[in-house]
This record gives C-alpha cells, sequence and structure tokens, in this order.
C-alpha cells in the first residue's frame, strides 16, 4: 500500500498541515512535491516489479516459470491448475512419497537431488499480460524454463517472448492447432490439439461401423456460431468429406438462443444417424430439452466437450442427460483402469479438496514431463533442456493421461497424445473409447425418450 | 495567454522531462522494467489520443478499441500477406481507421451523450464479432508477425530499447498533434461544442464536422498505438486488440489522469499501469484476486477523490493555496502550469 500514501500524501496531508500552519508553500514548491510523488510512485513501481530482480536463491534450487489465468473470468480453473503444478513439484522435490511407476524425474538425481521452485505468474487471460509476465520470470526471476499458459492466445504471446529469449516452453493444456504450426524451436506442447480431437470423432465412428456392423454415414452439423463452432465446423466437413460421410443437415446457431425449436425440426427432417453437436452449456441444456420436446433421438448424439460437459450439465438435466456421448481430455472413471491415475489423484484430493479434471490432469502432466526432460538433460542450460526434451519418450504407463505416451514430433507437439470418448451412463462420464482404455461398453443406439 | 518567461520555463521543462525519458531505460536495464516502461507510454499514448475526442470536444467514446484493432489488423496484414514495413502499414492503418471514424461517426453524431457512448460501444462489439468469424484475418485464430524478421525495417527487435524509442516518439507526435490542436481555433471550436453545444451551433461551428475531426484525428493516433502493439508482441487475436477492456482502459487512463488537459492521459497511465503491473507482480501469483482488489480500490479511491482526474485534484489543491497567495494569477492558468508545452 505503499503508493496509496504516494497518492495522498503530498497532496493532502503536507499541504493541509502547511495551511493550517500558515505557512504556505508556493506553487513551485507544490509542483515540486507533485513531480515527487510521480517520481516515487515509478520508483516504487520499479522495485516491486523487480522484487525478485536478484533473488537469493538456493545452489540446488531449480526455477521454473509458471503463468496460469489466477485472476479474471478464468480464474477458477487458474487455481485448479496451479495446484495441479503444486501437487506434481512436490512429487518430484520427494516432499510427499511418489506414486510407483510415474515418470517426472522424481528427486532429480541426474541434478544432484535439486528441488525445483515453481514461480508463478498470473496473466489474467490477457495475452499482453501473458507476455509481459513471460519476460519478467525469464529476467527477473531467471526461470530455466516455462509452462502454461491454458488460454491459446496466451500461451501464443508468451511462448514467443521465450522463443526470444531461447527459454523452453512447454505448453501442457492450451488446444489450438495453430500453436505448433509456428515451428517454433523452444516450444513443446503435451495435450493433443483441437483438430486432433475433431478427428477422433470420426474414427470412432469408424470403429462403431466395425463394432455394430451398423452405418453411420450421415451426420447432421449442430454447432455454435462463434470461434469454435466455426473453427469446428469446417474441420468437420472436410474430414467428412475425405472420409467417404454425408453432412445431411447443417446448422450453426447463436449460442446465447433462446429457442430451437425450429433449427431442431430441421435436422430432425433430415434424420441423420448422427449429431455433431458443439454448444455452450445453456444451449446444450436447451437443446436437449428440444430434442424431448420434439421426441427427436438420432442414433448418436456426440458432443464436442464443453457444454455437455460442464458439471451443471447433468445437474439440471438428470436424467435426460443419459447416453449423451462426448469428447474429453481425461475422465475420473480412468482411476478404475489404471492405479497410478487413482493414486494421483487421491493425492490431489488429500491436498486439495477436488478431484481432478481434464484440465488440471494435463497441468500436471506438464509439469511432470518437464521434470522428467530437466532430470535427463542433467543441467539447466536450455540446450540441454531442449535437447532432452526433444529425446522425450514415456510410455502410457507413467502418464496420467489417456494417451499412448509423450514423444514430440519437429514441431514439438506430443504425437502419441490422443482424445477420449465418454458417455453418461447412470450419472457418471464413462470412458467408452479408445477401446483400450475404455471402462464401459458403450449403449448404442441411444434409447429413444419414450422408451427409457 | 502564456507570457514569454513563463513560455520558456515551460519549454525548459518539456525539455528536462523528455531528456529524462530518453536516458531513463539507459539507467534502467532490466528488460522487464523497460517493459514496464513502455507499457506505460502505451497507455500514455492511447489515452492522449483518446483525450482529443474525449477530453477535448467532449464526446466519451467506449469504443476506440474498434480504432486500435484497425491499426494492429492493417499493419499485421500488409506484413504478412504483401510483405509491406509497418512503417507505411501503421500509417494506412491510421487513414483506414480515421475512414472507418468519419463513417462511424456520422450516424453516431447523430446521438448525445451517454447514447454516443452507447453507440461506440455497439460498433467496437460488432467489429470484434465481425473479426472473430473472419476467414481473411483468421477469425479467433489470430494472426502471428514473422518472428524470422528483425531490424527497424520490420520494426521487430529482440530488445526493448527500440521498443521504448518507437513508441516514446509516437507519444511526443501525439501529445504534439494534440497540443497543436488546443492551441488552434480547432481546439477552441472542440471546447465550445463540449461546454456549449448550442451556443457553438449559434456562432456558425458545425457541430457534426468538428467531432468528426476530432473523432478521425484520435482515430488516427490509436490506429498507430494498435500498429505498435502488434509489433510488440508479435500476435494479435479480437480478444487481444479489440476487447472491450481496451476501450474501456483507454478512457480510464485519460479520465483518471484528467480529461481535456493536454498531460492528463500521459499521468493517468503513469498511475494506472503502475497500479496494474505493481499489484499483480506483488500479489498476482497468489491466485486470490488480492491484485484486482487493490487496483479496484486505488481506481476507487482516485474516482471519489479526484471525479476530474489526478491532474484536476493537483488543480483544486493549487488552486486551495493559490487564493491565498498575494499576486496569485487566474485559475485556468495554473490549472495548466502541469501541462508541459514544447
Amino acid at each position: 500500500m505503499r503508493f496509496a500514501a504516494a497518492i495522498t500524501e503530498p497532496t493532502r496531508t503536507p499541504d493541509f498541515q502547511a495551511n493550517a500552519k500558515g505557512k504556505l508553500p508556493t506553487r513551485r514548491q507544490t509542483i515540486k512535491r507533485m513531480l515527487a510523488a510521480a517520481a516515487l510512485l515509478t520508483t516504487t513501481a520499479l522495485t516491486g516489479i523487480g522484487f525478485g530482480a536478484a533473488p537469493a536463491q538456493a545452489e540446488d534450487e531449480i526455477r521454473i516459470g509458471v503463468i496460469y489465468p489466477l485472476t479474471g473470468a478464468a480464474a477458477s480453473t487458474g487455481v485448479e491448475l496451479k495446484a495441479a503444478a503444486e501437487l506434481a513439484a512436490a512429487i518430484i522435490n520427494k516432499e510427499i512419497p511418489a506414486p510407483p511407476g510415474l515418470v517426472a524425474g522424481i528427486g532429480l538425481p541426474h541434478l544432484h537431488g535439486a528441488k525445483i521452485k515453481l514461480i508463478f505468474g498470473d496473466h489474467q487471460g490477457n495475452p499482453q499480460v501473458g507476455a509481459t509476465e513471460a519476460e519478467r520470470l525469464i529476467t527477473s526471476e531467471k526461470v530455466v524454463a516455462l509452462t502454461g499458459a491454458y488460454f491459446s492466445n496466451v500461451t501464443a504471446t508468451a511462448s514467443q517472448v521465450a522463443e526470444r529469449y531461447g527459454v523452453p516452453f512447454l505448453n501442457g493444456e492450451s488446444s489450438s492447432a495453430s500453436l505448433t504450426q509456428r515451428k517454433f524451436k523452444w516450444f513443446f506442447r503435451t495435450t493433443p490439439h483441437d483438430d486432433l480431437f475433431v478427428g477422433n470423432f470420426f474414427t470412432f465412428l469408424h470403429d462403431m461401423e466395425k463394432k455394430t456392423g451398423d452405418k453411420l454415414r450421415t451426420v447432421a452439423l449442430f454447432n455454435e456460431n462463434t470461434l469454435w463452432g466455426n473453427e469446428t465446423t469446417k474441420l468437420q466437413v472436410k474430414l467428412a468429406e475425405e472420409q467417404g460421410f454425408t453432412i445431411s443437415e447443417k446448422i450453426l446457431y447463436p449460442a446465447k438462443t433462446t429457442q430451437m425449436t425450429s433449427e431442431v425440426q430441421r435436422i430432425k427432417a433430415a434424420a441423420p444417424a448422427v449429431i455433431m453437436q458443439s454448444s455452450y452449456l445453456g444451449d446444450a441444456i436447451l437443446s436437449m430439452k428440444t430434442y424431448k420436446e420434439l421426441g427427436f433421438s438420432p442414433k448418436m448424439l456426440l458432443a464436442n466437450d464443453a457444454g455437455f460437459n460442464d458439471s451443471e450439465f447433468l445437474k439440471t438435466m438428470g436424467k435426460d442427460g443419459e447416453f449423451v456421448i462426448s469428447r474429453e481430455v481425461w475422465a475420473l472413471d480412468q482411476a478404475e483402469r489404471n492405479p497410478l491415475i487413482k493414486q494421483v489423484n487421491d493425492l490431489m484430493h488429500q491436498r486439495s479438496g477436488v478431484n481432478f479434471n481434464g484440465n488440471s490432469a494435463r497441468a500436471f502432466t506438464g509439469i511432470a514431463v518437464l521434470a522428467d526432460a530437466l532430470d535427463r538433460a542433467g543441467s539447466t542450460k536450455p540446450d540441454a533442456i531442449r535437447e532432452a526434451l526433444q529425446k522425450t519418450d514415456i510410455p502410457a504407463s507413467g502418464l496420467i493421461m489417456p494417451w499412448k505416451g509423450v514423444k514430440f514430433d519437429a514441431n514439438g507437439q506430443n504425437e502419441l497424445g490422443q482424445g477420449i470418448i465418454v458417455q453418461v451412463q447412470g450419472g457418471q462420464y464413462v470412458t467408452v473409447w479408445p477401446f483400450d482404455v475404455a471402462t464401459k461398453p458403450v449403449v448404442y443406439p441411444m434409447p429413444a425418450w419414450d422408451g427409457r | 495567454m502564456t507570457t514569454g518567461t513563463n513560455f520558456s520555463r515551460k519549454a525548459a521543462g518539456t525539455g528536462a522531462l523528455l531528456a529524462l525519458a530518453a536516458v531513463l531505460p539507459l539507467a534502467i536495464t532490466e528488460p522487464s522494467q523497460q517493459n514496464f516502461l513502455i507499457l506505460i507510454l502505451m497507455g500514455a499514448q492511447m489515452g492522449v489520443a483518446w483525450n482529443i475526442v474525449g477530453g477535448y470536444a467532449g464526446q466519451v467514446s467506449l469504443g476506440h478499441a474498434v480504432f486500435y484493432g484497425i491499426g494492429a489488423y492493417t499493419s499485421t496484414m500488409l506484413l504478412t500477406t504483401l510483405g509491406l514495413t509497418p512503417w507505411i502499414g501503421a500509417l494506412v492503418g491510421g487513414l483506414l481507421a480515421a475512414l472507418f471514424a468519419l463513417a462511424m461517426g456520422w450516424p453516431c453524431f447523430r446521438l448525445k451523450g451517454h447514447y454516443f457512448a452507447m453507440a461506440t460501444i455497439a460498433v467496437a462489439e460488432i467489429m470484434q464479432i465481425l473479426v472473430t468469424n473472419s476467414d481473411f484475418l483468421e477469425g479467433a485464430v489470430g494472426l502471428y508477425l514473422p518472428m524470422d524478421r528483425s531490424g527497424w525495417t520490420w520494426l521487430i527487435f529482440l530488445s526493448k530499447l527500440p521498443y521504448y524509442y518507437v513508441i516514446l516518439g509516437l507519444l511526443v507526435l501525439t501529445v504534439l498533434v494534440s497540443w497543436a490542436i488546443e492551441r488552434s481555433h480547432i481546439g477552441y471550436y472542440f471546447r465550445a461544442i463540449k461546454d456549449e453545444p448550442e451556443a457553438a451551433r449559434a456562432l456558425g461551428v458545425s457541430l457534426t464536422r468538428y467531432k468528426l475531426i476530432a473523432l478521425s484525428v484520435s482515430a488516427f493516433l490509436t490506429a498507430m498505438g494498435g500498429s505498435f502493439y502488434a509489433q510488440k508482441e508479435m500476435f494479435i487475436d479480437p480478444g487481444s486488440v479489440l476487447a472491450t477492456t481496451i476501450s474501456i482502459k483507454i478512457a480510464l487512463i485519460a479520465i483518471l489522469g484528467g480529461v481535456g488537459r493536454l498531460m492528463g492521459p500521459v499521468l493517468g497511465a503513469v498511475i494506472l499501469i503502475t497500479i496494474e503491473e505493481y499489484s499483480r507482480t506483488l500479489f498476482g501469483s497468489t491466485g486470490s484476486g488480492t491484485d484486482m482488489i487493490i487496483y479496484a480500490a486505488m481506481i476507487i479511491l482516485v474516482a471519489v477523490f479526484s471525479p476530474s482526474g489526478v491532474l484536476g485534484l493537483l488543480g483544486d489543491v493549487h488552486r486551495h493555496l493559490g487564493r491565498h497567495l498575494p499576486g496569485a494569477k487566474p485559475e485556468a492558468e495554473k490549472a495548466e502550469k502541469m501541462e508541459v508545452r514544447p
């Protein structure tokens, strides 16, 4: 609160005191004071900004910069991500016993048991702030690597800064495909990107055809009309053409719409086997209610995460939300399949009282993959870390993600990542695809509304 | 109004301030601190540009992000598609923004006061939605500037220092334009329109014409600031250059510092950006929102104690004291005391 004093002090206290005593400052003195106030303000700020400029750091402390949205609209997500990153650091530093099998460079043996220290930066969901924080972490906090930033557009600017300074940037949870099309030298991404997720839908349909013998070649696209829905639609149209699917209806609607009767009637008239839907929460709920009202049930409703996976969706829909199929990046039922996921999730639950979700699980994995590379690098030199990241080869068994592993291609994209597909069964999201990580079989076709 | 000695004193003061600004980054070598100075200058430049229409002419625009975005997108598109240097791209962006201001001002200036402000918000929102859905402009994915080019031709640098001097130059240019307007008959027309539109019209001042001039000059300069943003951050998307928060921030800087005063927005930027960066750096990483609380509290404090901006507050104190001083000069001149004039 030093600057609070700086603002009020020169204008109020001294002048009024002087006034009371009858000794009035001349105008020039007043101006001098005002300038002094401005100078004080600036210097205070600069000391503040450079607060950690020369931190007394232990010899064996490895500083990693972590940029998340810790305030603003996405703050609740940011806090979850932070908790997951801190859990990963605690495991790596052996503050808590490491679950057997987890690959995370635990104890950093090749760095003589050095400890990692996470330095957090808050980007507030603003790309410029993200870049500012990245620069501060690199130049003032002397971090050896950066991770973050959840928002794709913030990851874009923050990773540009890292690229310019030649510092490795590992992104664990931004899904815009363009990020790894930039041919950056210092950028690595563990999560699969949006194009791959959309591609998963068609692979899933092929797999279902093989499994059931049914034809699922007629598809209706029902997407909201902002960037996300538009990008998804474009890709779906392209992939459908390439893979021999027919688009029987394509509707883009405004996400804030209050009624969908005419849209749903159009889809019903087109009678597709599958609806592919990208919706936020409100419109997802509205569409389900309209389907029921009009007694329309396709063989399969294939949703694109977002609204359909929001915790509010099932609360509102109750039983009417059953049998919806949606894509996901992670699901809690994976813990039943993989004891490592259960152990790590238990640790998370003990520490912060919440289970992992798709975002926090990916944030955890980001730190783990980075620590694994740091350890193998045996050095904190940027080049060594980068080289180790390039040589990363983590098997599926060492991860808490439903992936085939972690291995980066020439653009820094993890080529072994994959999405999963979940279905609401008994009020829970259960993994139904890929079949090798599924915990339950798919309920297909979706039962008609009057047959439930 | 200004006596010779007064003028030379002001000139000396301005020179000293400029000299200080010129050597400051040589003393402060930490890149993140230089970046902080650049953010202040960027804020100041936007605020001074906004002040021309929002301050002098009294037409409060809450949609200035639209001009900022036009500047950023124009120079970036010209750079990435035609390989045109941003020096020219920024000028083209400025001209486009000025043209857009004319087209937008024509219908919007039929509205007064709050209604005009609301119309500007609407225009900015529409632009954001249009760009978000535009394939040509890469929609919400955003545009990247080529990282393999650097140097003065491309206005892309690894070091912060060149950016600092470029934005300092742009700020000086913006202040000069603002100063020239303030001193010219146009400036008097603007103030007449702000204070007594009916009387101004009765005296033969064309309200629409001068409002349009104010808006387009302001748009031109704001767009140049937008181009600078693109060059500095090297990535733009609708969320970063067309967001409502940018419009609000631009207006806030000017209002906080002192509306309708030449250097008001500069002071406003120093205060606002300092609070913003300082509170985030110290408290932001906790994730508890402390920085936002402090940031908001500081703004409320200033708003409560000084609705006419910090410069206004300083002016009030001054006037209060001035009454007791022998040979006190007229108030208006004292209020201008803080204004640095070249």
